[in-house]
């Protein structure tokens, strides 16, 4: 019995010890952490809103996919929708911010925080990864497998069809929400 | 200063002892990934192996796995916290493998193997140099695999320069299994060879 209380109650100690320099470490660190995320999320706007201006933003509840989106504007008229979506990746979620016309076509795509592999799917944060996107939607279905995309594009998505498809899911949800929700 | 040097050739961490593979093999895309893994190691290496060492003879017999996992945990989830806030791009890159230096065997490998039985300066050494060691392989790996496979060295971006070099002639038609995992398995095997050729002839040579 007294050997249990002494084991238990020196890793408790050691236990205890470490909790409290986490939550000292993490008190330094939380503003930096905001603060980067912060830029991050405006950055990220910035990337998709084009020449528009993003209203504030308004939560979604109750849709798997669709956790927010921002209205644009341009001259005074509304020029669609940002939606902050949820896709999920290889890795885990990924954090997705797309630009949508009225009718649900999408304008901007870009990738936020996400778990995917460095070199593969994480290729799909550059600006032109997205470019196999931009314009369906509307008339054009969002392009959910590689037999919808040109032999280049199919290349460059190869060891992350994942991430991908993943993407793709988000977007068309995001085009539905739009066409169904918003644009009436 | 044998405990040092030991660590970075001849119980190299990755190369003859064979620890932390996991994440040499997943993070060895990209030169910065590699130095930035390296650092994240060599810190959680240095803050286990001293604390392990300090407290040997208050951690229980029983219990010694969980308090190592306890305290390795603790140095790892401050690595991640800075990390997020103060590099997040390398953050970005990283990703989980951040959180996963916890699991990696080498850390855990040290604190049971020599930490526990050494004085706070013998654990410095041995920490400092398996951590140097485990980098050193980690950027030679992701140096080849990087230079084949994208035809980059991906370094810190500084002011105008992007960090990236981009070598003529390889990036534009790179050799792409190298970028994907059987290249980081096809590399490590390769200098796993080189390693055990180089000591076979050493050995051969003693004995001569």
């Amino acid at each position: 019995m007294n050997d249990v209380v002494n084991v238990g109650g020196k890793l408790a100690l050691i236990c205890a010890v470490a909790a409290i320099a986490l939550g000292l470490v993490n008190a330094v660190t939380a503003p930096a952490i905001d603060k980067v995320k912060e830029q991050q999320l405006s950055a990220a706007l910035d990337a998709v809103r084009g020449t528009a201006e993003a209203g504030e933003e308004r939560l979604v509840e109750g849709e798997p996919i669709v956790d927010g989106y921002y209205a644009l504007v341009q001259d005074g008229t509304s020029a669609g929708y940002i939606l902050r979506l949820t896709g999920t990746g290889y890795a885990g979620d990924m954090e997705i911010l797309a630009a949508y016309r009225q009718d649900g076509e999408i304008k901007a795509v870009a990738l936020m925080n996400n778990s995917e592999t460095p070199g593969l799917g994480k290729e799909a944060e550059k600006p032109a990864y997205m470019e196999k996107y931009i314009g369906t939607g509307a008339g054009h279905p969002v392009p959910m497998n590689k037999q919808q995309l040109t032999q280049e594009e199919a290349d460059a998505i190869s060891g992350a069809s994942i991430t991908f498809m993943g993407i793709a899911q988000a977007l068309k949800a995001g085009s539905d929400y739009v066409k169904e929700q918003l644009g009436k | 200063m044998g405990n040092f040097t030991k660590g970075i050739l001849k119980e190299n961490p990755i190369f003859i002892i064979m620890l932390g593979l996991c994440p040499t093999l997943a993070v060895s895309t990209q030169v910065v990934n590699a130095i930035g893994m390296g650092v994240g190691v060599i810190f959680v290496l240095l803050g286990s192996n001293i604390f392990v060492s300090l407290l040997k003879n208050f951690i229980p017999e029983k219990v010694r796995i969980p308090s190592y996992i306890v305290i390795i945990a603790s140095f790892v989830t401050m690595v991640d916290l800075f990390m997020q806030g103060y590099a997040p791009s390398l953050s970005k890159n990283l990703g989980v493998f951040v959180q996963l230096i916890v699991v990696n065997c080498i850390i855990l490998g040290r604190a049971e193997a020599f930490a526990k039985k050494s004085n706070v300066k013998d654990a410095v050494l041995d920490a400092l140099g398996m951590g140097v060691g485990f980098t050193l392989g980690l950027l030679l790996i992701s140096l080849i695999r990087e230079v084949l496979g994208s035809g980059t060295i991906t370094l810190f971006a500084i002011g105008n320069f992007d960090g990236v070099i981009r070598l003529p002639g390889l990036s534009e038609s790179p050799v792409r299994v190298m970028a994907l995992a059987p290249g980081a398995l096809l590399v490590i095997g390769y200098l796993k060879a080189l390693f055990n050729w180089t000591e076979a002839r050493r050995s051969k040579e003693a004995t001569a």
